[in-house]
């Protein structure tokens, strides 16, 4: 059974995929590659891993304000995330993905780390401002 | 959302395409941010002026609007860019095509190019409790700690917004409210020089993430120790602004820096703390180098001063790359004053307007760097793939003249 979270929108548009999660702080300036999605960032929890084509949560945002500029191009490269759901959006990533229409979210009605671990299968709707949860092993249809 | 006649009007295209599309941008921002109104800015500064950090995708949104005869309408400077505009460092003419076609459209739309990451320096000083539209971490920290200005962590394109406006959403940093400390630090070992603070603004950012830190305890800080400390804490961290108690105008004494918040945590700073801060993101297998790269935020003159004389009268060791990244103005300055011949007798290079995370020391054959910043060593892994060494002036220096990564 899955489950239907309200938040707010920040980035309209949708996006669906595995979730990958993590609760440290990220910046997206130089640690994403493009057309991998691999992060780069030395000692982040998710050196290696990719975000390409998931549903990238983390709490909120640090680092360069040209991490601006680095979300719009990734957000118009291979490596791109679906969709991003945030505790609580910065400036930064904001105006980045407003103007490369990546969805982005932030401030769920419900705990967001509680509900939602890397490998679960998440849809978001950010123009109407909710997503929907699948845990991990639920759907058929997606190979987890 | 509150908008004056005028800013309606901009929304409704009165005064063209760009005005309309900044504030398209401000106001979708101030939305998401609760923004009750705009407030009018005089200045703005935008980063996300390097190809590597903006691509063909950015070069294709800026030449865009050139098509369509944007400009901005209030003084706009630039930041830091990948290459050196008076000075050939190698790279293949490919990335300096690329991006001098983004340094080139943002001066078709009216921006003055100076292309520097210290504006504060060399291009605006806003005044206390002036309301700015910065991007550029690093000056945003600036402005609000040292200058008392009113500044949120623009992105580069949220700045770009207010240039074309002259408008920034009042919210952040703009209130009075939001500026007060969060976290006490009391600095109890004495950071011995400029890379020092590097190194604690690397270890409180990654600490602290987006909080405003009260430090007590400096003891004449430099305005350059205090531009590195900012810079440092907000890359491994997000923050916006700190307190030096007895230092930055908000912060007469400890009791005001936090304007009545008396509930918060309490860091401390020893060796252990310095030392743990020059170790973040930094990574090397090989103790040779061949890369030296000082500087960031850029040199003051008071910097290339005082590096010239550790130079004078040493030679880099052969086949090493020396940097020294400053802007046009330091550079101009340093020559008159000859300081750039002892350096260049040395064999390094003052460069202008260039930022090692945003230029190209990989496709030139370069290998390990030493510097003398932690936001240098935080960014290098994922901007340019290099090993990275991070230590203070002297290291460096040593470093350039042996080949090899020197401890202190």
């Amino acid at each position: 059974m899955s489950k239907i979270i309200k938040c707010r929108t920040i980035s309209e548009g949708y996006g669906e995929g595995e979730a990958i999660v993590t609760q440290m702080a990220f910046g997206f300036n130089h640690a994403v590659d493009f057309e991998t999605g691999r992060v780069k960032e030395i000692g982040h929890e998710l050196e290696g891993e990719s975000i390409k084509g998931k549903v990238f949560i983390f709490p909120k945002a640090k680092g360069s304000t040209g991490g601006s500029c680095y979300v719009y191009q990734l957000g118009l490269s291979p490596g791109s995330p679906a969709a991003v759901i945030n505790l609580s959006t910065e400036t930064i990533v904001a105006v980045g993905a407003i103007l490369c229409e990546m969805p982005v979210v932030d401030r769920l009605e419900e705990d967001l780390f509680e509900n939602i671990q890397t490998g679960d299968y998440v849809k978001v709707d950010a123009t109407n401002g909710f997503i929907e949860i699948f845990k991990k092993g639920e759907r058929t249809d997606v190979s987890n | 959302m509150y908008l004056t006649d005028e800013e309606k009007r901009m929304m409704d295209g009165e005064y063209g395409y760009g005005a309309q599309l900044g504030m398209k941008i401000l106001v979708t921002l101030g939305k998401v941010f609760d923004a009750e109104k705009l407030v009018e800015v005089q200045h703005a500064h935008v980063a996300g002026t390097g190809f590597k950090t903006f691509g063909e995708v950015g070069v294709k949104w800026l030449e865009d609007l050139v098509k369509k005869n944007v400009k901005v309408r209030i003084p706009t400077t630039l930041n830091c860019i990948g290459i050196d505009r008076a000075t050939d460092l190698g790279f293949p003419k490919e990335k300096v095509d690329w991006q001098m076609r983004i340094s080139d459209a943002y001066k078709n739309m009216g921006c003055t190019a100076i292309h520097t990451c210290t504006p504060y320096w060399c291009g605006y000083v806003p005044r206390l409790g002036e309301h700015i539209s910065w991007s550029e971490s690093s000056a945003v920290v600036y402005a609000n700690s040292v200058l008392g200005a009113r500044d949120n962590r623009e992105g580069a394109q949220s700045s770009f917004a207010s240039a074309l406006t002259g408008r920034t959403p009042c919210y952040g940093m703009h209130i009075t409210e939001n500026r007060r400390g969060q976290v006490l630090v009391k600095v109890v070992d004495k950071p011995s020089g400029y890379s020092e603070y590097s190194a604690i603004g690397a270890y409180i950012g990654k600490m602290i993430t987006e909080k405003i830190a009260v430090y007590d305890g400096f003891v004449n800080p430099r305005n350059e120790d205090l531009a590195t400390l900012g810079a440092a804490m907000a890359c491994t961290g997000g923050v916006p602004m700190f307190h030096a108690v007895g230092y930055t105008p908000e912060a007469p004494t400890v009791e005001a820096a936090f304007g009545g918040n008396t509930d918060y945590d309490v860091l401390e700073i020893t060796r252990k703390e310095i030392e743990e801060g020059f170790q973040i993101a930094t990574r090397s297998e090989s103790r040779e180098v061949d890369l030296v790269t000082l500087g960031c935020p850029e040199l003051t003159i008071e910097q290339v001063k005082e590096i010239a004389e550790k130079m004078d009268g040493r030679k880099k060791k052969d086949g090493m790359t020396v940097w020294l990244q400053t802007n046009a103005y330091v550079k101009g300055m340093s020559e008159q004053l000859g300081y750039t011949e002892i350096i260049q007798k040395f064999g390094g290079i003052l460069t202008q307007d260039a930022c090692t995370c945003l230029s190209y020391p990989e496709l030139i054959g370069l290998k390990t760097m030493a510097c003398n910043s932690t936001k240098v060593s935080f960014y290098t892994p994922g901007s340019n793939g290099l090993n990275i060494w991070c230590g203070d002036t002297d290291q460096c220096i040593e470093t350039a003249v042996t080949g090899y990564w020197q401890e202190r």
